[in-house]
């Protein structure tokens, strides 16, 4: 009976026994889990869990043979990095665009790019302080530098890809891995190809991945102080450094939103168990609040301004991205328009913009539609050009006789006058009739047209009736009476009652691309909107009459206008590349991207598969084991109440909450994805590797560890070094290319 | 009261329903499918086939030979002789019938005769939802089997104290099968069972949890009935909804060109099946291309040496897609291998090596490492004369039938096939865009470096010659239709659905973004008669979905503040209302949520009756928390209680005078506003400007014949 009894154990749940695991250890690691029953009430008293320990170490612990250690490390990530930075001297893949700014930068050229400016200035700082001039045009793959100093520019991603590495490891260390682990962490950095070949060519993602680093290195350190003694100077200063940090990554790319989004969960799980610990009271929780708010969002915002401030203070002289931006934004760079006379009558002879969208002026130039009325063409012209010009004419006068406006009493235009506009190099006047318009042909849109001749009147569906729809609040007049640029008014046909329109639909070649010109019926508020942006002097003016300029934009409004443009043009990026891929192939590395081919010689950006795969399976084993820890607890296992199983939960949990921020986002996007949007998530990946490495050797003895360990390395060296040549874009034979070809879908070797 | 709101309901849904007598907004589809099913044509749409199916039945019944094609909106019906009345009734019916189905969910979740009126009168007077259902339109339908659904689930959910009897079994059954009825309805369908899924699971993992004490055994055994009652039987009637599908519609229609070569030959009458002959060696066929319909062409021109970027070409003669029938469309099949003299041996197959004559010119088509004149990337075509044998290697093709077994014979029409290169592995292809003048503007044929490109699928247009005993198409005899298995139909069909569902991006002026439909920013214009002025605009009734709006913004507030003072550890809100606040009302706030954020996530365009199920479940919700805010007591215990059930004190919702009070002010001022915009909802009568204006009561309102404010001419 005895025995049988022995054998009947409880079925579930098993007690929660954490005193029994560090018994299983033969070698216990020398922590400090166990406290006295003093410490044990401090620790209460400060309102630490059970399994916490009461003092944290807080921000960074680590000894001083460990710094030696990293300067080896570093050292070798250095010679990985750098070696032969300048093969080859020609232009490699994205340094197309990024090189090209960093000379817009030098040549003050104003340029938009869907990137905020950080990495750029700081390519540019290198270029500029080496000398570079600008001249170089960045054309195409494969161009030969000349005169450019490439190698200094290609330094600043590569000194930022080595930095990433030694950061790897203290984050790990302030982690509270072992050091073995976060040594493992930074060897497998310093050897993923897809990383060394990313930093090594002047691109943004390295030091977008190594601010991502820094921050959630900071972070981490952060939080060890907030558990250690909230408040403190050294509790700010992590804080602080984080904001700064979170502003860096947010200037690089707009991807870094995503570590604002890992940071700002954390923060914010963090503030809910505070919330829930009833010894905080209210007003210290809200002191945790502000500071955090402060911190982690005033300052990144700064930061990120400061740098769009930096942006607008180099880039003053007007250059190919001055088609994207408004009128006013124009007038900050070069030398912008002159001054105008701000007041316009009938006589004046003005130019007309659409406000609505950068298609320019209401132009008409000697060539027909060659459909529709087969009349003159009425297009809108984003460049200064005489034909642009109109005269305002009064069609309540009957005979091409008009009005002596040189000699009688000066007319304004008001609200519902009636007039004609006549074009003054064809002598032509702007006309509409039913007439289905040459692209937008619907129902509801009629052509506009040139029609008429010298000597000619025209007709009354040459009348358009002025609705001034508003005026500038500093110009009181202007809501009143048509001024220049600030009055925003319809025309509305006489005879058919549709308005003036125009919207972003280019014309065909017939119409030199220029943009569409229409009269709407059912005209959307926005597109039928006009201004007069120059009048000559109208003869009834004296010289000293009023003259008007655009208004110069404050920098806040300089600021929203760039992000608004900056945004409409990164969702444009929908065109598929050759190369672009999905983020559902990226975790299984299903494909590269062909940077650079010249000579017989390749980059080609692919990761180390064994780094690669093993951080993926890494992340499917954390998400199977979690699950099923779920459960066990639903079930009532108490797994949870271990502290090893808490320590590694928080730990593991922390990193897997970064990579799903990192990662799952881009499958919202309909962008053009590359392999490299990978990164920032790769870069968790791999710390959750180590920290799984960390969890399966914890029973183990240092020195076996230290063994595993070092074999792992071995292999990531080797299959490092088996790509190598297609990151460092050196010659290799045709057999090893095709060997090194493990999947059937990377396609380097043709 | 069920009574009352039901014949108010059918009052209100059937009023003029014979107005207007013509075609309405999506009734061009719909009924246009209604009438394929009666004449047995076979069509294609994204939506499944149950509701659908219900109009032909109608229309069947009412006597609808099928004639008529529903081809432009205000097509007139009577001049037609459609008896469109009684297919207009269907939805007419079951729209009325979810006024009690949501009064019975109110009544059955536990909340006092007073709420439940109110939820259902702000179905009952809503505008958007009446104008939908008295059209020959899917939502009706979709609408009432979903809130049958829900009602099924709750009223398992309540016996869950006695599971695995014969009535836990039958609703647990009714919910899956009305499930699929929603399902098949219409795609949205899809989304009120994921609502019930996410319910179940949370129910399953209640179960899980060890301190109710349950045994795994026990779990596995809700788990497996699950799964059964709402996975398998499903699914079950799901599949039988396609198969009546397949089964009415045998016969060749508008929705051939979308299938297959083998769905196709399943139809009879189908084009491909009558003309669709093996191919031999030196037939003499035309070429056309799948997606862009050109043929594979060729003129005696040739490209220029040099193109407009500085690229050079071969100065080959010119490969082109043009899409008129044409001599020189014309290629002969050449074999690479020995041929018999007669019989079988001479029939093309898949995966020979051919190579393709130009009739005309007497070239064979080849393509090489040449980069083609638009796409620098892609292989240029051209072709090269048939006796000089050095370029011999780039003229052979493999041909590659799409989804065919090795051996298997090249038929015109039927088999779709990919010309793969031999020594460079592309594959031809062509593209919309035209090359220049020195073309003829005809379409740019080149080779695609992807030699399983999707798009570069070709099929047999016409033989124009052949030596084969079966001779030119025209005397042949009709063949019998082909049969293939009901799941390969069914699996094509489901695939083909989610594509082009997924493809309905173009913009439509009616289409709205779903942030705007809670606040009804904009409607649909159905129907106009401009000699009336009359028209009907999709809108709903302002009073109630702003209520509804209200009422979720409420619920949120309430529970978030809830959550937060618990958290430092107030309880504000009675343990009985707060546990009917986040179980029932919850459940409706899921309903809600499953059935409207998805949307976000769709390019597709999207229109506000997409919300309509969604604003059901805001109706119910409303209830609710106007439960809450009107009394804390609630009815208890609404679940039937068990042998074990711990029992607290029953109660009883007391909502006092005010109660009655405020919903009837409430449907009173609900009823007024229905009444206001009744003349938009029902088409008539018809409206000067000025009145219209005034029933415009947010700007963003695009109504017809509203009066212009004339500004003064000067």
């Amino acid at each position: 009976m005895a025995a049988n009894v022995r054998a009947r154990r409880p079925a579930s749940p098993p007690p929660g026994l954490p005193h029994v695991v560090p018994s299983s250890h033969k070698y216990p690691p020398i922590r400090q889990d166990h406290l006295s029953a003093d410490e044990r009430r401090e620790a209460a008293s400060k309102g630490y869990g059970p399994g916490q320990r009461s003092h944290s170490p807080g921000g960074l612990n680590i000894t001083s043979g460990e710094w030696k250690l990293l300067a080896v490390v570093l050292l070798i990530a250095t010679g990985v990095r750098m070696f032969r930075l300048s093969k080859p001297d020609s232009v490699v893949f994205d340094e197309v665009h990024f090189g090209k700014f960093a000379a817009r930068y030098i040549k003050t050229r104003y340029f938009v790019d869907v990137h905020p400016p950080l990495a750029k200035l700081l390519i540019t700082a290198a270029a500029f302080v080496s000398g570079f001039n600008g001249d170089f045009d960045f054309k195409e793959i494969g161009k030969v530098f000349d005169n450019v100093p490439y190698v200094a520019m290609r330094m600043v991603p590569a000194t930022f890809g080595v930095a990433t590495v030694p950061i790897a490891y203290l984050t790990l260390r302030a982690l509270d891995c072992r050091a073995t682990t976060a040594l493992l962490a930074s060897i497998f950095l310093t050897f993923e190809n897809g990383l060394v070949t990313q930093s090594r060519h002047i691109l943004l993602d390295s030091p977008l991945v190594f601010f991502t680093a820094l921050t959630i290195f900071l972070f981490v350190g952060f939080s060890n102080e907030d558990k250690k003694e909230p408040f403190s100077t050294e509790w700010w200063t992590w804080l602080i450094l984080t904001g700064l940090s979170l502003g860096a990554v947010v200037s690089c790319k707009w991807v870094g939103l995503f570590t604002i989004a890992t940071v700002g969960v954390c923060t914010i799980l963090r503030l809910w168990l505070l919330l829930g610990d009833l010894r905080v009271s209210p007003r210290m929780w809200a002191r945790h609040f502000f500071a955090r708010a402060l911190c982690l969002i005033l300052i990144p915002i700064l930061f990120y301004m400061t740098m769009f401030q930096l942006h607008f203070l180099i880039l003053g002289s007007s250059g190919e991205g001055d088609a994207f931006m408004s009128s006013e934004f124009r007038q900050t760079l070069g030398r912008g328009m002159e001054d105008t006379y701000a007041d316009v009558a009938l006589g004046s002879d003005i130019t007309i913009r659409h406000l609505n969208t950068q298609g320019g002026y209401l132009h008409s130039h000697a060539h027909n539609y060659p459909g529709g009325s087969a009349q003159q063409q009425i297009t809108l012209y984003p460049h200064r050009d005489d034909n642009n010009l109109w005269r305002v004419l009064n069609a309540t006068v009957d005979g091409y006789e008009q009005y002596d406006y040189e000699h009688k009493p000066i007319v304004y235009i008001d609200h519902g006058s009636r007039i004609k506009l006549r074009h003054i190099v064809t002598d032509k006047a702007l006309h509409s009739h039913e007439v289905r318009p040459p692209v937008s042909d619907v129902d509801f849109q009629n052509e506009v047209s040139a029609y008429g001749l010298t000597g000619f009147v025209g007709d009354i569906n040459d009348d358009w009736v002025v609705e001034i729809e508003k005026g500038d609040r500093s110009d009181k007049e202007s809501s009143k009476r048509l001024r220049t640029l600030r009055t925003h008014f319809k025309l509305r046909h006489l005879n058919t009652g549709c308005y003036l329109f125009s919207h972003k639909v280019k014309l065909p070649e017939w119409g030199f691309d220029q943009q569409e010109v229409t009269c709407n019926k059912n005209a959307v508020k926005a597109n039928s909107l006009w201004y007069v942006e120059t009048a000559t002097k109208h003869p009834q003016l004296s010289t000293d009459a009023p003259k008007v300029n655009y208004k110069i934009p404050g920098f806040l409004s300089k600021f929203w206008e760039l992000q608004r443009v900056m945004w409409t043009t990164n969702a444009g990026l929908t065109d598929r590349h050759m190369y672009d891929s999905r983020p559902l192939t990226w975790p299984r590395l299903r494909r590269g991207i062909n940077f650079w081919v010249k000579d017989h010689r390749q980059i080609y950006l692919i990761g180390n598969p064994f780094v690669w795969w093993s951080s993926t399976a890494s992340i499917i084993t954390y998400m199977i084991v979690r699950g099923f820890l779920l459960l066990r607890a639903k079930r009532g296992y108490r797994d949870f109440d271990n502290t090893k199983v808490v320590k590694y939960d928080s730990l593991c949990g922390f990193l897997f909450i970064g990579y799903c921020m990192h990662y799952f986002p881009f499958f919202l996007m309909g962008r053009q994805l590359f392999l490299h949007h990978y990164f920032p998530a790769l870069y968790f990946a791999i710390l959750l590797n180590c920290a799984v490495f960390d969890l399966a050797t914890s029973t183990l003895r240092p020195k076996i560890r230290l063994q595993i360990a070092a074999v792992l390395m071995v292999i990531a060296v080797i299959t490092y070094s088996k790509f190598s040549s297609l990151t460092y874009g050196d010659p290799w034979t045709k057999k090893k290319c095709t060997d090194a070809q493990w999947v059937k879908t990377w396609d380097f070797a043709w | 009261m069920v009574g009352v709101l039901t014949a108010i309901a059918f009052a209100l849904r059937f009023y003029k329903i014979n107005q207007p007598d013509q075609v309405v907004f999506d009734e061009v589809h719909f009924g246009k499918f209604a009438s394929f099913y009666i004449t047995r044509e076979y069509y294609f749409d994204v939506h499944p086939p149950f509701a659908k199916l219900l109009f032909g039945l109608a229309g069947w019944f009412v006597g609808f030979d099928g004639h008529f094609t529903f081809e432009n909106i205000g097509d007139n019906y009577t001049d037609n002789h459609v008896p469109y009345v009684g297919m207009r009734a269907l939805p007419a019916i079951l729209g009325s019938l979810t006024i009690p189905v949501v009064y019975a969910i109110m009544k059955e979740t536990g909340y006092s005769t007073v709420i439940a009126a109110f939820s259902a009168c702000i179905i009952l007077f809503d505008n958007a939802h009446i104008a939908q259902s008295r059209l020959i339109l899917l939502d009706a339908t979709l609408i009432f089997f979903m809130s049958l659904t829900i009602y099924s689930y709750i009223r398992f959910r309540k016996l869950r104290y006695w599971e695995f009897t014969v009535e836990w079994w039958s609703w647990l059954i009714a919910t899956g099968f009305f499930m699929a009825c929603t399902w098949g309805a219409k795609v949205n369908g899809i989304l009120t069972v994921a609502t019930i899924g996410i319910a179940v699971l949370v129910d399953l993992w209640d179960i899980l949890d060890h301190k109710k004490g349950f045994t795994m055994e026990h779990f596995w055994k809700h788990f497996m009935a699950r799964a059964v009652g709402l996975i398998v039987v499903p699914f079950i009637i799901y599949l039988s909804f396609f198969y009546v599908h397949f089964a009415v519609l045998t016969r060749s229609g508008t929705g051939d060109s979308f299938m297959s070569p083998a769905f196709q030959e399943t139809l009879i009458g189908n084009e491909l099946l009558m003309n669709s002959q093996e191919l031999r060696y030196y037939d003499v066929v035309t070429m056309k291309h799948k997606d862009t319909k050109v043929y594979l062409h060729s003129h005696p021109d040739r490209y220029p040496l040099q193109y407009d970027d500085g690229r050079i070409s071969s100065q080959g003669q010119q490969v082109t897609g043009y899409g008129h029938d044409d001599m020189n469309n014309h290629w002969q099949i050449i074999p690479t291998k020995a041929l018999p003299e007669a019989g079988r041996g001479r029939v093309v197959r898949h995966d020979d090596v051919i190579q393709l004559l130009h009739v005309n010119t007497q070239t064979l088509l080849l393509t090489h490492d040449v980069a083609s004149p638009l796409m620098p990337t892609n292989q240029e075509f051209t072709t090269w004369a048939k006796d000089d044998h050095s370029r011999h290697n780039d003229t052979l093709f493999y041909l590659n039938i799409i989804d065919a077994d090795s051996e298997d014979p090249w038929k015109s029409k039927s088999s779709h096939f990919r010309l793969v290169h031999g020594p460079t592995r592309v594959s031809m292809w062509t593209h919309s865009k035209q090359l220049p003048e020195w073309a003829f503007k005809q379409q740019e044929i080149n080779g695609n470096k992807n030699p399983t490109e999707k798009s570069a699928t070709w099929f047999v247009d016409q033989v124009i010659s052949t030596e084969s005993s079966e001779g030119l198409s025209g005397e042949q005899v009709v063949k019998e239709p082909k049969k293939i298995s009901f799941f390969r139909k069914f699996a094509e069909l489901q695939l083909l659905m989610l594509q082009h569902n997924a493809g309905l991006t173009s913009s439509h002026p009616y289409a709205s973004g779903p942030i705007n439909w809670p606040f009804l920013i904009s409607g649909i214009s159905f129907w106009t008669d401009n000699d009336a002025q009359k028209q009907i605009y999709l809108i709903g009734n302002i009073v109630g979905w702003w209520t509804c709006v209200i009422a979720l913004s409420i619920y949120v507030g309430i529970m978030g503040a809830d959550l937060l003072a618990r958290r430092r550890g107030i309880e504000p809100i009675p343990d009985a209302a707060r546990g009917r606040l986040w179980n029932s009302a919850g459940f409706f706030l899921l309903i809600w949520a499953v059935h409207y954020l998805p949307f976000f996530l769709m390019n597709r365009q999207l229109f506000v009756h997409h919300y309509l199920p969604s604003h059901l479940a805001s109706a119910l919700l409303a209830g609710s928390v106007l439960s809450f805010v009107l009394s804390d007591t609630v009815n208890y215990p609404i679940s039937i209680v068990g042998r074990w059930t711990k029992m607290r004190k029953s109660e009883y919702a007391d909502l006092g005078m005010k109660g009655p009070v405020v919903v009837g002010v409430f449907t009173f001022i609900l009823f007024l506003m229905f009444l206001y915009m009744t003349p938009l909802t029902y088409g008539t009568p018809g409206l000067d400007g000025e009145t219209i204006n005034g029933k415009r009561l947010l700007s963003s309102w695009t109504l017809h014949f509203a009066a212009k404010e004339i500004a003064e001419v000067s």
